[in-house]
């Protein structure tokens, strides 16, 4: 029952500390809606389109025209014009354009006389996505170009529509894109950017509160409170924390796949399971951060350090197998990537607990860790004795 | 008169200047961030991204037609260089269990009547399956398979056009009526880490300045030591000397620092540069000095040492998103668009992509460096204006502190008995 008392005590204080510090609320709460509505707001479009394609028309003939104005009804493209192919090619490495398309002089009369006439595009693969997106633009007009001048031949040829389709488009992929249909932009990134700020907020400011301690001498005071262990002077402070951070994240989590509607082919339950999870691995990096430097403004350059590195080491972006292997072992000290894993499992493929719980094991390893470094924290709560500012 | 207002106003300058280059080499904290984040943080991204090229993306063959053609198909997409047959299943079931135990990333399907329908000469069609969890894989598997589908539509067009009684020069031609030459000149094979690292070493730039700034800001501001009741000693108008001196300590590491990432960096790690030094050299320049006064401007906010990281960490991600070097500028949202045009990292890492990496002449970058000495003049005068500001603050600390108390009581928070509760008697 004591031991009870205790907790409450220093989580109450903790409160109160949180009351007395606007920064804390700005630096967690504040901080996840402002990257929220950012990223949510930012990539609402979920993929680009109109990206500016610099066409160089050296033919004028009714055929180019043609292009051009297909070219400019898809989707994707949006042709801006030029004269000359150095001004496109100055605009492209600039990047105002993204790709620089050009139709060769005569191209007209070389497709009526069956000379092959070429089309040349640059990209600049600098811009990733825009240039992926531009090629793959270009790509497709020049095959449907082609396709309609077969036709033509075919139809003179006294074939029927059937017929033609056949010859011109012999076989045919049919694609399906598990977990996400409509390659939308939002759901790949937002799903796993969220969660790795959130793992981000929570090692910087439990590292601050539980540093400020420290720093202002009041660490004394918190042993103190709960009874002289360190235990239970944790368990108080985290206490707080861990619902704060769990509410955030439980919101996330409302948010990405209740109301805005995000794929997820498992179930919104085993979601909560994971982002609690999360929570709990990232505070126990923080703990142990700061026990293994109980010096307020050296943990939290290494957590700032650290976390930042989550976002590449997830591998969400470029996967993890495109990295050195020595780069790869590190990935799994970062509560992050099991997230990431785990999201995979439960979103895209909707495995239930068979699929992911080697993940939920390792994120719970992480649990174990600031075990470790305990009586470290404890002695330097008590002696004070790092630098403290 | 003039000639000793230059001269006072050098030697103040001077002072400043040693004063500020003292706090910044004699603070750990400063030196992490600026020496150690900042030489090696580009270094270990280069390491993280340094192949950069996802290749060999294991697929699962379903072959239910199982006919020469199928066979051909598969041979030829184990050949590119996306992707890799990584198995070949009896049926779906077995296909779909390995890619949920992520040993492939796409699967590849052949129906029972592939071969009846190209011997039919009607479209015969395969299925594809793409793991979504990144887009890298969607990406192989679809470059991968496409290109094979067009190569053997080639080949088979080849084989009906003289079935349909042409001759092979009028096949040749009907084929390919028009060819086409596709060129990514600045990133040959599709690299990700070219245009990333480019754009990750700037930003590096940008935040190592500002956290460390920040830092040093707020432990002065800790201490009662800010610099903003230095025109105090300076008989009240030393706003631009003060800006100016602290400026030009945290310039002058700085080049060597900016000098080091956006030169030898990309040189250890083959990162394409293709620019002329000086023109690199004069947007680093531009580039740093916007940095400067970017970060005195905002680290105006930071009253604590640490708070910088509480506030401010997240915004570095959103840098990376704001310069455009992924997300498409065209697909930004309107007020996105105006907000990025807060930060320099937006310009720097535009100009850096289009000088050094694609290795465009000055003009490529003509518009980025506008931007940069705009942001660099309206920053240098809210840097002024913060000075003012602070300044005035610091005059009427008291009179603060009598309103905090005021808005405490009113909310009904008794702040001694917090002060009590938090540290104790």
């Amino acid at each position: 029952m004591k031991e009870w008392k205790r907790i409450s005590a220093v989580a109450r204080r903790e409160l109160r500390i949180i009351r007395n510090r606007p920064l804390y609320l700005v630096g967690s709460i504040g901080v996840i809606t402002f990257c929220t509505i950012f990223f949510l707001t930012f990539l609402k479009g979920g993929l680009p389109h109109d990206i500016p394609i610099g066409l160089v028309d050296e033919d004028y003939s009714t055929t180019s025209r043609n292009f051009s104005q297909q070219l400019d009804a898809t989707q994707l493209g949006k042709v801006v014009h030029y004269d000359s192919f150095a001004e496109a090619r100055e605009d492209m490495t600039s990047g105002k354009i993204s790709a620089v398309c050009v139709i060769p002089k005569g191209m007209n009369d070389d497709i009526q006389a069956f000379r092959q006439p070429k089309i040349s595009f640059y990209i600049n693969g600098l811009y990733f996505v825009s240039g992926a997106l531009a090629w793959k633009d270009l790509l497709t007009m020049v095959n449907l170009t082609n396709g309609a001048v077969q036709r033509q031949v075919f139809r003179a040829k006294g074939y029927n529509d059937e017929q033609i389709m056949g010859m011109i488009r012999p076989i045919d992929i049919d694609t399906h894109q598990i977990g996400n249909v409509t390659t939308n932009y939002n759901y790949y990134l937002t799903g796993t950017l969220l969660p790795a700020i959130l793992e981000m907020i929570i090692i910087i400011v439990l590292i601050y509160s539980l540093g400020t301690e420290l720093k202002y001498g009041t660490s004394r005071h918190l042993l103190n409170k709960a009874g002289n262990s360190i235990t239970t002077a944790l368990t108080g402070k985290l206490t707080v924390w861990t619902l704060i951070f769990s509410a955030i994240g439980l919101i996330l989590i409302l948010l990405l796949y209740h109301w805005m509607h995000f794929p997820m082919a498992g179930s919104i339950f085993n979601m909560f399971i994971a982002m609690f999870l999360l929570v709990l691995a990232s505070e126990a990096v923080a703990i142990f951060i700061l026990e293994m430097i109980p010096v307020p403004r050296l943990a939290l350059s290494i957590g700032a350090l650290y976390s930042v590195l989550g976002f590449s080491l997830s591998g969400f972006t470029l996967p993890l197998e495109a990295m050195p292997p020595y780069i790869q072992g590190l990935a799994v000290a970062f509560p992050i990537r099991h997230y990431y894993l785990l999201l995979v499992q439960e979103a895209i493929f909707g495995t239930g607990f068979a699929g992911w719980w080697k993940e939920v094991a390792c994120l719970l390893l992480f649990l174990f860790v600031p075990l470790l470094g305990l009586r470290r924290l404890k002695n330097a709560y008590i002696n004070q004795n790092y630098p403290k500012d | 008169m003039a000639e000793r207002y230059a001269k006072r106003w050098i030697r103040d300058w001077w002072n400043i200047f040693c004063h500020e280059l003292k706090q910044i080499f004699s603070d750990g904290g400063v030196l992490l961030i600026f020496f150690v984040a900042g030489l090696a943080y580009p270094l270990l991204y280069n390491v993280v991204y340094l192949n950069g090229i996802l290749e060999e993306t294991p697929v699962a063959v379903v072959d239910d037609a199982d006919c020469a053609e199928s066979r051909r198909y598969i041979r030829e997409v184990d050949a590119t260089r996306e992707l890799s047959i990584a198995a070949k299943c009896m049926n779906m079931d077995e296909a779909r269990k390995m890619m949920e135990d992520r040993k492939v990333n796409a699967i590849i399907y052949f129906p029972r009547d592939f071969g009846d329908r190209l011997a039919r000469m009607e479209t015969a069609k395969l299925s594809l399956y793409c793991d979504m969890s990144s887009f890298m894989y969607y990406k192989n598997a679809m470059i991968g398979t496409n290109f094979v589908m067009l190569h053997e539509i080639g080949q088979i067009q080849v084989e009906r056009y003289s079935l349909a009684g042409m001759t092979a020069q009028e096949v040749s031609q009907t084929v390919k009526p028009i060819g086409y030459d596709d060129n990514n000149p600045f990133n040959r094979a599709s690299n990700y880490s070219f245009f990333l690292i480019s754009a990750i070493l700037m930003i590096i730039i940008q935040q190592t300045l500002f956290y460390g700034m920040s830092l040093l800001v707020g432990t002065q501001r800790e201490k009662n030591h800010s610099f903003a009741s230095l025109p105090d000693q300076l008989s009240g108008n030393g706003v631009g000397r003060v800006v100016l001196g602290r400026g030009g300590a945290y310039w002058l590491p700085y080049l060597g620092i900016g000098m080091y990432i956006a030169f030898i960096v990309p040189a250890i790690f083959g990162i394409p540069q293709r620019g002329s030094f000086g023109e690199i050299l004069a947007l680093l320049l531009f580039f740093i000095t916007d940095c400067v006064f970017f970060s005195m401007t905002w680290s105006t906010v930071i009253t604590r040492r640490e708070s910088v990281f509480l506030l401010f960490l997240a915004i570095s991600p959103i840098c990376l998103f704001l310069t455009g070097c992924s997300w498409p500028t065209v697909a930004f949202p309107k007020f996105w668009k105006l907000f990025s045009y807060l930060f320099p990292s937006t310009f720097g890492v535009q100009g850096y992509i289009n000088l050094s990496t694609a290795g465009g002449d000055i003009n490529a970058a003509a518009m980025q460096m506008k931007a940069l000495v705009m942001q660099t003049i309206v920053y240098f005068f809210t840097s002024c204006i913060c000075i003012y500001v602070e300044n005035w603050v610091i005059h009427h600390k008291e009179q603060i502190q009598e309103r905090r108390e005021l808005i405490a009581k009113k909310a009904g928070i008794d702040r001694e008995e917090d002060a009590r509760i938090i540290a104790g008697e």
